[in-house]
């Protein structure tokens, strides 16, 4: 919505940014000084055809010359071929130009994007990247196959057959060309206008296909509900809706249709009445007459589209800047001039008061965080939602970017190890369990394709979803995703956990990656833990009591700081948050005040949550 | 109904045919017509307007060709007896009515008309776009009342996509066939003017023209056939291109963590190349045709100068008439050029009506009682399943002689692997499928016999995967039910504990929810889908508990809303917490379509088999931590484990084998009566 407002303020002021896209032309400059001349070439050829038709019948119209329309057939015919050569050639340079600036700023677009960090992603959505790469590339590559070329040639165009016009009468060329910028104006006014109306048709047409898709998903509740009638009239509205907002694009587009001949029809008015009368009173040939009628309406058809084309560059304009936009924003986290990769590493981790402040945020995400890992040790994070528990993981593997001297493995500041090494030695797997549409090999070995089988096999099976793998009629090869096997909440989860297992990397970090596999097959999948990591660094954040109690200690993230830490019976001993959540989760606790206790508390904050 | 036996398996893999019928199907014409016809007085007027609006456009060039340079600029005795359509003598006739000269009358006539034909194509346009609009409409909403009425069975078998689609993109294929044909109709009628016109100058003239024809169509036919194919390789490209950038940046973070972002530029870079590389291809052919009718058009001027030219000499045509040829070959070539763009539409769009016909074609539908039993004001809420076999199809039996009673006010617990039938029992609860008479009863009435809008008041369901609807807070509580009033709606989300939660919203009830409630977080939809059922207040509900994981806070808010919905009401509840199967009066466990093993929580923990082992695992949490410090075994783990993982295949005749305090075995248990 606000790229689309955007886009809707383009103005001429925006016309600057083009300038930018020169460096994507510049091994392209001599073809195509080449096809602008050659289609220069062919709007010349274009306007000897009616001087070739003002000989032929002005010496058919005088007696007096002799008959002359061979030759300028011969003419004619010879100008065409010319013409179409020259044009085939010049405008497949053009286009071919405009593909390759689109394919080089679409790969520039793209890989700049992968080593951008979370400041990015907040600033660009998912969406907005999309519609960056493709429709203000799309933009932007028709200005460069159509627009400024078009430009050009309406430069080109309307002086050359202005020339001819006043060449072959300025007395009536004065008049004719009257109306003309009048048509020019109202014909660029008119196409900034249309934007909106195309705008709201298609949000109409994708409210049409969202709520279709609603519907259909969410069938079952329709039916079982009785609301089928009801859903029919709320599509009654819904496509009412798009029905209108295409009525008024179409008669938007129709006013133009009606508008613009009418107002450049001034033209061929004057000609016919003035041009008539001259020619009547003998001052101008016929053929004149006719030759000029030819040039007016060469100057006539740019002219209308002349608001087009502006329009057009108005747009790419703006959609170049919203390419650089991007471009031009540099990864955050990036590795520091004394990134040396590290050796013989074995996973020890500490954590020495990080405080992390998102950008723009008004309080810390978390404040002062101690942590220390043992090499070979297992360490739970627990608190609530909101806590800053995920924060704590990503800042190990700099998926934010980590201050300096706050967290060590084995003594060296994650800051000084490159990123892809520090990413090979800490295995962060998120707390959403994202699989790519492909199959489940290529997702399990998403890092290093080809790994060896009996690995993979060992993960998967650690993680618990080794089962439901064999029982796949296409096992590992299972496509996942939209155009495959759907995969159940707690499968995605076990794969992504797999695909964290099979690293075996010395420090394994999980976010909260059992929450979506019930209590049994988290304990089948912590003892494959334990199998798979005996003497490797594993820290991990739940929400269960019973994932927390086998850690060698566990932290309580509460409101971004350390609120308790300690061995599960030193917590219970506590009598602090782990406690109280141990009473909940046991249902052991008859004692209903406490719950109630409990639940108001629970709620207070879902509240704060909420605002 | 009769007793008949589960509906016969149907064929629904029509629905994932690609329909691209290259055969022309007028059959699907007539078809539209019936929607067409509520507009036909519009549609009628519209095919007026663009019949005398493309007569102007050919009459333009007869008023400079004919009366300009024939009549008033050259008079000669050569172009009398040519056909001018009555412009000459209009152009005499406003003369001398208006006392002016001939070229004044003739300009007047050439203004009216150039500004006459954009009006009457601005009305056309108008009139042809409305009269489409609103009979697409009606399509589109008949098309969607037939999707709302085909039964649960129906979207089991096809693709949401397949069908969506045909609601959306299929129907405005139609539209721009509609007004494609319409366009066209303005084109076509210059054509044949123009042609009478030519051949009435000079046939042999027209013939040089004539030539060109052919070749216009045929080119243009053979560029479009070669582009649609090349457009398809494109589209192609670009949605692999841009899906694979999509995924990327869903997956950055992981991309990320794998360090793959080197290999996935190249990835991209590939699917980049194959884009351009088809571009490419595409342009060889566009640049061909970019100019090919113009071109064509220009030979056949040169044509007309050459061989017109000898005839003017000979004075067998006049000069006008030669200047007006060399307009009219436009209005010749063009409309040829439209046929051959509108064989695409034309092709593309009877696939669709195809396809839009197909759904709305398609019968199938749940068997409603001809004479529904009256049910009581209000049920006791007693059901019964007696001796239930049911499958979707004939040979994959998913219900095997399930038999239980809920009495009125009871809560029972169904318990099992996915697959074992749990929601089977739902959906024939509800009658979301066809099976045979006495099999299942509510307060001892055949559901067969009750009117499916009746029972769905009566069971109220939270599906697992319950729709939020978009719109309002208060319309997903009241869903449109006038009786539920603000009041009523306010007190059941007190109730579930969604009260709070709403209130804190911005407009609180009236806060509009996005699509599927998107704007909720997952234990505030199920809190609202909650509300929703309990305002309804039916006397029975059916509960399909979500697996998605919530965090301890919210599962406990969740879990007394459940507490407090069910109090005092016939309650069946899928359950996966057992905090849940707790809350029941009795449990039943269900494993491969049989009753495996029920009764209260006590008797199945008495029982020592399946539910219990789950039971002992859920709450000794203690003896695991050490089972997986390694100080003890870890067999009793594993065993259940391998229960809930692999679907008790091999597991569960093990463990009741294995177990000496487990000796019963599935086959007796499950034809069991709970009463």
């Amino acid at each position: 919505m606000d790229h689309y407002q955007k886009r809707e303020r383009s103005s001429f002021k925006q016309l600057g940014h083009l300038a930018r896209l020169g460096t994507y032309f510049n091994h392209y400059a001599w073809v195509l000084v080449a096809a602008i001349f050659g289609l220069l070439l062919t709007r010349i050829l274009d306007a000897i055809v009616p001087l070739m038709m003002k000989t032929a019948i002005d010496s058919l119209a005088d007696d007096a010359i002799e008959p002359n329309y061979t030759w300028p057939a011969i003419g004619i015919l010879v100008i065409v071929v010319f013409r179409f050569i020259i044009f085939v050639f010049s405008r497949r340079i053009m286009r071919r130009v405009s593909i390759g600036v689109a394919y080089d700023l679409r790969k520039r677009m793209f890989s700049h994007i992968q080593y951008q960090g979370p400041t990015f992603f907040n600033r660009f959505s998912t969406g907005d990247l999309m519609s960056r790469t493709i429709n203000d590339i799309n933009m932007v590559r028709m200005v460069v196959s159509f627009g400024w070329v078009d430009m050009i040639l309406f430069v080109f165009t309307i002086s050359a057959g202005l020339y001819f016009m006043f060449d072959l009468s300025s007395e009536l060329a004065r008049w004719v060309i009257i109306p003309l910028p009048v048509v020019a104006v109202v014909g660029f006014i008119m196409a900034r206008m249309m934007f909106p109306y195309y705008r709201d048709q298609q949000e109409a047409m994708a409210e049409v296909t969202n709520f279709t898709q609603e519907n259909l998903n969410g069938i079952r509740t329709i039916k079982a509900m009785s609301q089928e009638e009801k859903e029919v009239d709320r599509f009654h509205a819904v496509s009412t809706n798009y029905v209108k907002k295409v009525y008024r694009a179409s008669r938007f587009n129709a006013w133009i249709a009606l508008i613009m001949p009418v107002l450049s029809s001034a033209a061929p008015a004057v000609l016919f009445l003035y041009g008539g009368a001259l020619a009547l009173r003998g001052e101008i040939t016929i053929g004149t007459y006719t030759a000029f009628a030819a040039y007016m309406w060469m100057v006539i058809w740019p002219i209308r589209h002349i608001g087009m084309t502006l329009s057009m560059f108005t747009g790419a304009a703006a959609g170049t800047q919203r390419i650089f936009e991007v471009l031009d924003t540099e990864p955050e986290v990036k590795d520091g001039d004394k990134a040396a990769q590290p050796e013989n590493l074995r996973g020890d981790l500490t954590i020495k008061g990080l405080s992390f402040w998102h950008p723009g945020a008004a309080r810390p995400t978390i404040e002062n965080v101690d942590i220390e890992v043992k090499a070979g040790q297992t360490v739970a994070i627990l608190g609530r939602v909101g806590a800053g528990k995920s924060t704590i993981l990503r800042a190990v593997v700099r998926l934010v970017n980590t201050p300096r001297d706050t967290v060590y493995i084995d003594g060296h500041d994650v800051c000084d190890i490159p990123l892809t090494d520090l990413r090979k030695l800490a295995t962060l797997v998120p707390q959403d369990p994202f699989l790519f549409s492909t199959t489940l090999r290529e997702n399990l070995t998403y890092d290093l394709p080809g790994r060896d089988e009996a690995q993979l096999w060992d993960a998967a099976e650690a993680a618990g979803v080794a089962g439901s793998i064999r029982e796949f009629p296409d096992g590992m090869e299972t496509m996942v995703g939209e155009r495959g096997q759907t995969l159940s909440g707690g499968q995605k989860q076990r794969s992504t956990l797999a695909r964290g297992m099979v690293r075996q990397s010395p420090l394994l970090l999980l976010d909260d990656c059992f929450s979506a596999v019930d209590t049994e097959t988290e304990e089948r999948i912590l003892s494959g833990l334990a199998r798979l990591r005996s003497n490797k660094t594993t820290v991990l954040i739940s929400h269960r009591v019973s994932t927390a109690r086998h850690a060698d200690r566990i932290y309580i993230v509460d409101n971004g700081h350390i609120s308790e830490s300690g061995t599960h019976d030193e917590l219970m001993e506590l009598g602090g948050y782990y406690s109280d959540l141990a009473a909940i989760q046991s249902d052991q606790d008859t004692d209903h005040e406490r719950k109630t206790r409990l639940l108001h508390d629970l709620e207070d904050e879902g509240r704060e949550v909420v605002a | 109904m009769s007793g008949q036996a589960n509906q016969s398996p149907r064929d629904y893999s029509a629905f994932d045919v690609e329909l691209t019928h290259q055969a022309l199907n007028i059959r699907l014409f007539g078809r539209l017509l019936k929607w067409m016809h509520p507009y036909r007085i519009t549609l009628g007027v519209s095919i007026a307007l663009v019949l005398l609006g493309a007569t102007t456009s050919v009459l333009l060039p007869v008023v400079t060709g004919r009366v300009l340079i024939d009549t008033v600029l050259l008079p000669s005795a050569a172009s009398d007896d040519l056909p001018d359509y009555g412009l000459v003598d209009l152009t005499h006739w406003l003369a001398d009515a208006w006392s002016v000269d001939l070229l004044v009358a003739a300009g007047v006539i050439y203004i009216v008309m150039h500004i006459g034909h954009a009006f009457l194509m601005f009305l056309h346009q108008l009139t042809l776009v409305s009269s489409a609009l609103k009979a697409l409409r009606d399509l589109r909403m008949d098309l969607f009342a037939s999707l709302q009425n085909k039964p649960i069975a129906f979207y089991d078998h096809v693709a949401v996509g397949r069908v969506m689609t045909r609601v959306s993109n299929d129907v405005e294929n139609l539209f721009a066939l509609l007004t494609g044909f319409g366009m066209l109709m303005g084109e076509f009628v210059p054509f044949f003017l123009a042609l009478f016109l030519m051949l009435h100058i000079s046939i042999e003239l027209t013939m040089v023209v004539a030539i060109t024809l052919p070749v216009a169509a045929v080119g243009t036919y053979a560029f479009r056939m070669v582009m649609s194919r090349i457009f398809r390789l494109i589209r192609d490209s670009v949605s692999s291109l841009n899906q694979y950038m999509q995924e990327d940046l869903s997956g950055i973070d992981v991309v990320q963590l794998s360090g793959r972002e080197a290999l996935n530029i190249d990835q991209y870079g590939e699917r980049n190349k194959e884009n351009r590389h088809q571009e490419f291809r595409a342009i060889n052919y566009e640049v061909l045709y970019e100019n090919f009718n113009n071109s064509l058009a220009s030979m056949a001027t040169a044509g007309i100068v050459w061989y017109g030219g000898g005839s003017v000499v000979q004075e067998s045509i006049s000069l006008g008439a030669l200047v007006l040829f060399t307009h009219l070959i436009n209005l010749m070539v063009q409309p040829v050029v439209m046929l051959g763009q509108q064989f695409n539409v034309l092709f593309r769009s009877m696939a669709s009506g195809e396809r839009i016909f197909q759904a709305i074609d398609w019968e199938e539908s749940i068997h409603e009682p001809k004479e529904p039993a009256q049910l009581p004001e209000r049920l006791a809420g007693e059901v019964e399943f007696r001796h239930v076999d049911f499958g979707y199809y004939a040979d994959d039996p998913i219900l095997k002689d399930v038999s239980f009673r809920i009495e009125p006010g009871e809560k029972l617990a169904i318990v099992g692997p996915t697959g074992s039938g749990k929601s089977t029992i739902i959906r024939l609860l509800m009658r979301f499928y066809d099976f045979r008479d006495d099999m299942i009863f509510l307060d001892g009435v055949d559901v067969n016999q009750i009117n499916s809008h009746e029972l769905h008041r009566r069971v109220g369901v939270v599906l697992q995967d319950f729709h939020i609807f978009s719109g309002t807070v208060r319309d997903n509580i009241t869903l449109g039910n006038p009786d539920i009033t603000d009041e009523r709606a306010e007190w059941a989300a007190r109730v579930v504990n969604a009260h709070r939660f709403i209130q804190q919203l911005p407009a609180g009830y009236d806060a509009e929810l996005g699509e599927r409630g998107k704007s909720l977080s997952q234990g505030q939809r199920q809190l609202l889908a909650f509300a929703r059922v309990l305002a309804a207040d039916p006397e029975i509900l059916v509960l399909d508990e979500a697996t998605a994981s919530i965090d301890t806070a919210t599962e406990l808010v969740i879990q007394d809303a459940l507490h407090k919905l069910t109090e005092g009401r016939t309650s069946i509840m899928i359950a996966h917490r057992l905090q849940t199967i707790r809350e029941c009066d009795r449990i039943l466990v269900l494993h491969h379509g049989v009753v495996h093993e029920h009764g209260t929580h006590e008797e199945l923990l008495a029982k020592k088999g399946i539910y219990y082992t789950l039971h002992e695992l859920q709450f000794q949490d203690a003896e695991i931590a050490k089972e997986l410090s390694g100080e003890t075994t870890l067999s009793d783990v594993d065993r259940v484990v391998a229960i809930t993982e692999t679907g008790w295949d091999e597991a569960d005749e093990e463990s009741l084998h294995a177990d000496p305090a487990e000796p019963e075995q599935p086959s007796p248990l499950g034809g069991e009566k709970i009463d």
